[in-house]
């Protein structure tokens, strides 16, 4: 539940939240929030609600914060997207409406980024990590992109026979043109830093380690040109806008399709659920290395995947 | 304005959320448990899944015709629950744990805090309440119940369904068992019911999680 809006700095920092991390610079203006869904990093409920109480809180206090820089607190993961075990239960319970009102909170959150210039704030977003489906989705409206180029993203939600529903289509098509969203979003494949970077879906990409001192620069070569180029990403939405109506007709799409996946569909959605929760205990392996796994299935077949990931784990075994 | 079931998921999402994260949970579904974990745990789950239709039955003889539709539920569910300790039983002797065994076994304080509190609440705060136990532990079984099943299977080499009947049918089975839950609970217009399920609900998970934390 979204509580009154909070007064001043104080107020703003002053919230007991589980999920964001919260600091304050005055000298810039700046709010730097740091996620932490743990121990698995992704859109949970929890998570929306206090990432749109701390924007609604900005919103109510116009003026106070110049530049809002997000990052992840967990180690190589930005975000992985949609709360999995989540969608499992809503499909196999048919609950259309809760999917619907999941899809609206991330859409919410996208429209906030999207609309930050009007509030005269100067969005900037780092990746060090995974940023998958809604992870990468979320990143996406921000003005600056910045990804250390051990991060990858991408959009797997067709390997379980969905699409990315929460903005992937209407903000990749603007940032990188029809080809490409239609390229990521119905492949599912994932892309390195610099080929997403090749893409124009990310501004910067640093060395891993450097992402901080990347933020620094961007926050200090717009704050003296804070006006002007707020004035300008006004204009630059006004020449290609997105419609708030269409990001939600788009939601009820997803959830409609949601309700169409098989047992086997949500099987390898589990799969991946499995996979984030073995890099959440502290294997070197997690959801991306599943991903990859799973588009080799998808190219070779089963039986050959399978030959492989045998291949691949006696071969651990010999090596430990 | 919001259903019932809607409600219910956005009201207990972070107790949900508490068992799936919890760290001896993540590990069970990531890399399986050893032999003798899985059998304390079977063991637990046999005095749950015994309990499940007493409950549900002390929760109908309670409901009056103003939820009928939630009684006539609760007479089709135990129907189709029924003799479902025997499955845990099976899989229980599959991996070397005779009935004489289970049957001797005394349950760990927290299944007991699960069971008292489901018939005490049913019995005493409101009958609607089952349909909370019914959700926590469906949501258990049909959402965690096949990556766990799949994680037991590779940790100990088991073939097919032996040893895993309970866990890797109630993922399917559930699956139908949730949409019907969800129509029932819609049906539901009482919001001192609500209340109740959802007090369940997170109880239930609550409990639930400290059965797996302690084995």
């Amino acid at each position: 539940m979204i509580s009154k809006p909070a007064v001043g700095v104080a107020g703003l920092l002053g919230r007991p939240y589980k999920t964001i991390r919260l600091e304050w610079s005055s000298d810039l203006r700046l709010l730097r929030v740091r996620t932490c869904v743990r121990p698995i990093q992704c859109y949970s409920l929890a998570a929306m609600g206090e990432l749109q109480q701390m924007l609604g809180d900005i919103s109510a206090n116009p003026g106070l914060v110049r530049h809002f820089v997000m990052s992840s607190d967990v180690p190589n993961v930005f975000n992985f997207g949609g709360d999995l075990a989540l969608f499992v239960l809503l499909v196999r319970a048919g609950d259309v409406e809760s999917l619907r009102l999941y899809g609206k909170r991330c859409v919410d959150l996208v429209w906030w980024m999207e609309n930050a210039a009007n509030l005269d704030v100067h969005t900037t977003v780092l990746s060090q990590g995974d940023t998958l489906g809604g992870g990468l989705e979320s990143v996406l409206p921000f003005h600056k992109v910045i990804f250390e180029r051990r991060a990858q993203a991408g959009f797997p939600e067709v390997l379980f026979n969905l699409f990315p529903g929460m903005g992937a289509w209407d903000f990749t098509i603007r940032k990188a043109g029809f080809a490409v969203a239609s390229e990521m979003i119905l492949s599912g494949r994932l892309y390195s830093a610099d080929e997403l970077h090749y893409r124009r879906l990310v501004d910067i990409v640093v060395d891993d380690g450097q992402g901080e001192t990347a933020i620094d620069n961007v926050v200090r070569e717009v704050d003296p040109r804070h006006r002007g180029t707020l004035a300008a990403l006004r204009a630059q939405r006004m020449a290609a806008p997105i419609r708030y109506e269409s990001l939600l007709a788009i939601v009820d799409l997803w959830a409609e399709s949601a309700l169409g996946l098989t047992d086997r569909d949500l099987r390898l959605m589990e799969r991946l659920a499995r996979a984030q929760a073995r890099k959440a205990g502290g294997a070197d392996e997690g959801a991306v290395e599943e991903l990859k796994l799973m588009e080799l299935e998808a190219a070779w077949g089963d039986r050959r995947a399978r030959f492989d990931r045998r291949n691949l784990s006696n071969d651990r075994r010999v090596r430990s | 304005m919001l259903s019932f079931f809607a409600e219910l998921v956005g009201a207990t999402d972070e107790d949900r959320r508490g068992f799936e994260t919890h760290p001896v949970v993540i590990d069970a579904v990531a890399h399986g448990m050893p032999v003798q974990r899985y059998r304390a745990l079977l063991l637990e789950l046999y005095h749950v899944v015994w309990h499940f239709n007493p409950v549900c039955a002390a929760a109908a003889s309670r409901i009056g015709d103003e939820q009928m539709a939630v009684r006539h539920f609760l007479y089709t569910h135990m129907h189709e629950e029924s003799g479902h300790e025997l499955w845990v039983l099976n899989d229980l002797e599959a991996i070397g744990v005779a009935t004489e065994t289970v049957r001797d076994h005394a349950p760990a304080v927290h299944t007991l805090a699960l069971n008292g509190y489901n018939y005490w609440v049913a019995d005493r705060r409101h009958p609607c309440s089952a349909l909370g136990m019914l959700y926590a532990l469906e949501v258990i079984a049909s959402v965690y119940g096949g990556p766990f099943a799949a994680a037991i299977r590779e940790s100990l080499l088991l073939e097919g369904d032996r040893g895993v009947s309970f866990l890797a049918s109630h993922a399917s089975l559930d699956t139908q068992h949730m949409s019907e839950l969800r129509q029932i609970m819609n049906t539901v217009r009482s919001e001192h019911a609500l209340a109740a399920v959802v007090e369940s609900a997170r109880v239930n998970f609550h409990h639930f999680t400290r059965i797996i934390e302690a084995i």
